[in-house]
C-alpha cells in the first residue's frame, strides 16, 4: 500500500475518535490503532455522547458582554459544593474577578471576567458540561 | 507560616523519636514542666502522636524526617535545578496549592515550589479534604506560568501522573498504577493525588498551580479520616519509606520538565505512556458527576485524555471530568 495512503489514513484516524482501523486492499490490509496493546474489548461503535446542552440563546439582543467557555468541561459556580458562588446575578465585578471555575480532567480553571460591570444572566447551571465557546454569563 | 516558636523547639527535640524525660525537654525549652506538658497536649492536632512512659518521658510514635531545601536542591538534577526559581518550606501552611495561588497573582515566579510538613487545610477536588499531618507526607506545589491560554493545557494533569509515577519507580518503587486523571494507586489503594489549578485570561497567559500529595506515612489515627481505601509507602515498602527530601526531589526532577515543555509536546507525548500505567481499563465504575451516577466499563482514554465508558448496550461515552470509584 501506498505510503502517503497510509499516513493520510493516520491523520484521519488522529482527527477522529476512532481506536482502530483496519483496511484490504487485494491482499494486502493494514490495521492502525491508537492503542499499543489491543484494546481491552472488541471494537465497539463510538458515540460521543458528551450530553452537552445546546447554548442558550445568548444573542436574543443582549447588549451586553458575554464570557464564553475557553475550553470543554464541568461548569462550576463555587469553590466546593455547598460553598458560595463567586458571582450572583445583579452583582458587580472587576476584570480578574473569578466568575467560576471548569473543570477537565481535574484541571480547576478559575474563568475570570475579563470585562468590568454587572453580572445581568448567568447562562449555565452548576456541574452542567459545556462545551468550547459556550456563552455563561453576561456582563454589562 | 510558622509554627509557635515552643512547639517548633520541642518537635526538633522529639523528632529524633527516642524518649525525653519531661524535666530534660523543660531545661531545653527554658520553661516549666507543666508547659511542656500543656504543649505534648496539643502536638495530636498537627497530625503527630506521643506515648508517654512513666519513668522514660515522651518519644514521637514515629520520627520526623524534616524537610530540607538545601538537600532537595542537592539531589535535584541540572535541568530540574535551572527550571527551579525558589524553593520554600513552611512547617505549617493552610494549603500549599492556595499558597502559590496567592503568590501567582503577586507576580511570584514560574518555577516557584511550595512544600510544607502540615497543612492545616489541605484539598483535593472540588474542596475535599486531603489528610497531610506533620511530616507524614510529601504536600508540594509548583507554580508555572503559561503564554497561552488554558485551552493548551488540556490533559497537563495526565502527564503530571505520568511525572509522578516515573519519579517513584526511579526511587525503586513498583507496581504503581493511576487512576483517571491522575490518582496514584498501589494495590486499589490510593497513594497520592495530583490537583493542577489555573488562573489568568481565557486565551492570554495563565497561572498553573500543580499540587501533589504523597502519603509517606500515615497513624492509624490519622488514617481514620480518610474515606477511601488508601496506602502510604511506609506500607507498601515494609516500613523503608524513602527520606521525604529525597522523594521532593525526584519529583520535581519529573513535574519540573514536564510543566517546561508542556506549551510545545502537549498530552500527545505522555499518552502511551499513560496508558501502560492505567489501573481502570476493563474494570467495571461508577462515574459521579455533579448529581448523577453513570456506570459502566472503562474503555481507556481517548487522544485527548478523557476517559472513555462502555455502556451495557455496547455504546461509548466520552468524559471530561468526574470522580470515579471501582465497583466491587
Amino acid at each position: 500500500m501506498d505510503i502517503r495512503k497510509i499516513k493520510k489514513l493516520i491523520e484521519i484516524i488522529e482527527e477522529s475518535d476512532i481506536a482502530e482501523l483496519e483496511i484490504s486492499e487485494g491482499e494486502e490490509s493494514v490495521r492502525i490503532s491508537r492503542y499499543s496493546s489491543p484494546p481491552p474489548v472488541a471494537a465497539a461503535p463510538l458515540v460521543a455522547a458528551a450530553a452537552a446542552p445546546t447554548a442558550p440563546a445568548a444573542e436574543e439582543k443582549t447588549a451586553g458582554h458575554v464570557v464564553k467557555s475557553p475550553m470543554v468541561g464541568t461548569f462550576y459556580r463555587s469553590s466546593s459544593p455547598g460553598a458560595k458562588p463567586f458571582v450572583e446575578t445583579g452583582q458587580s465585578v472587576d476584570v480578574g474577578d473569578t466568575l467560576c471555575i471548569i473543570e477537565a480532567m481535574k484541571i480547576l480553571n478559575q474563568i475570570e471576567a475579563d470585562k468590568s460591570g454587572t453580572v445581568t444572566q448567568v447562562l449555565v447551571e452548576d456541574a452542567q458540561p459545556v462545551e468550547y465557546n459556550q456563552p455563561l454569563f453576561i456582563i454589562e | 507560616m510558622e509554627l509557635p516558636e515552643i512547639k517548633k523547639k520541642l518537635l526538633l527535640l522529639l523528632a529524633d523519636g527516642e524518649f525525653h524525660s519531661g524535666t530534660e525537654l523543660a531545661a531545653n525549652l527554658g520553661v516549666s514542666r507543666s508547659a511542656v506538658w500543656k504543649q505534648l497536649q496539643k502536638l495530636p492536632e498537627l497530625g503527630v502522636d506521643i506515648a508517654a512512659v512513666s519513668g522514660k518521658g515522651y518519644r514521637l510514635e514515629k520520627a520526623i524526617d524534616w524537610l530540607d531545601a538545601m538537600l532537595i536542591e542537592q539531589a535535584l538534577s541540572e535541568t530540574s535545578r535551572a527550571l527551579l526559581a525558589e524553593l520554600e518550606i513552611h512547617q505549617s501552611i493552610t494549603s500549599t496549592n492556595s499558597h502559590l495561588m496567592a503568590r501567582a497573582q503577586d507576580h511570584a515566579a514560574s518555577g516557584t515550589v511550595c512544600l510544607a510538613e502540615y497543612q492545616a487545610a489541605g484539598r483535593g477536588r472540588r474542596g475535599r479534604e486531603w489528610i497531610s499531618p506533620l511530616g507524614g507526607n510529601i504536600s508540594m506545589s509548583i507554580l508555572w506560568r503559561f503564554q497561552q491560554g488554558p485551552a493548551v493545557l488540556s490533559g497537563l494533569s495526565l502527564a503530571a501522573g505520568v511525572a509522578a509515577i516515573r519519579a517513584l519507580q526511579s526511587l525503586d518503587i513498583k507496581g504503581l498504577g493511576l487512576k483517571w486523571p491522575n490518582d496514584i494507586y498501589w494495590q486499589g489503594k490510593k497513594l497520592g493525588g495530583i490537583l493542577v489549578e489555573v488562573a489568568g485570561e481565557a486565551n492570554g497567559p495563565c497561572s498553573v498551580v500543580l499540587g501533589i500529595g504523597l502519603n509517606v506515612y500515615l497513624s492509624e489515627r490519622e488514617a481514620q479520616n480518610i474515606t477511601q481505601a488508601w496506602v502510604d509507602l511506609q506500607g507498601i515498602l515494609n516500613g523503608a519509606a524513602p527520606p521525604r527530601n529525597r522523594l521532593a526531589a525526584a519529583l520535581l526532577d519529573e513535574l519540573l520538565p514536564v510543566l517546561a515543555g508542556y506549551e510545545k509536546r502537549g498530552l500527545q507525548h505522555y499518552l502511551q505512556e499513560w496508558r501502560s500505567y492505567d489501573c481502570m481499563s476493563g474494570r467495571s465504575v461508577t462515574l459521579h458527576l455533579g448529581q448523577n451516577s453513570i456506570t459502566g466499563v472503562v474503555y481507556g482514554i481517548d487522544a485527548d485524555g478523557m476517559l472513555l465508558l462502555k455502556h451495557e448496550d455496547g455504546s461509548i461515552q466520552v468524559f471530561t471530568s468526574g470522580e470515579v470509584s471501582f465497583n466491587g
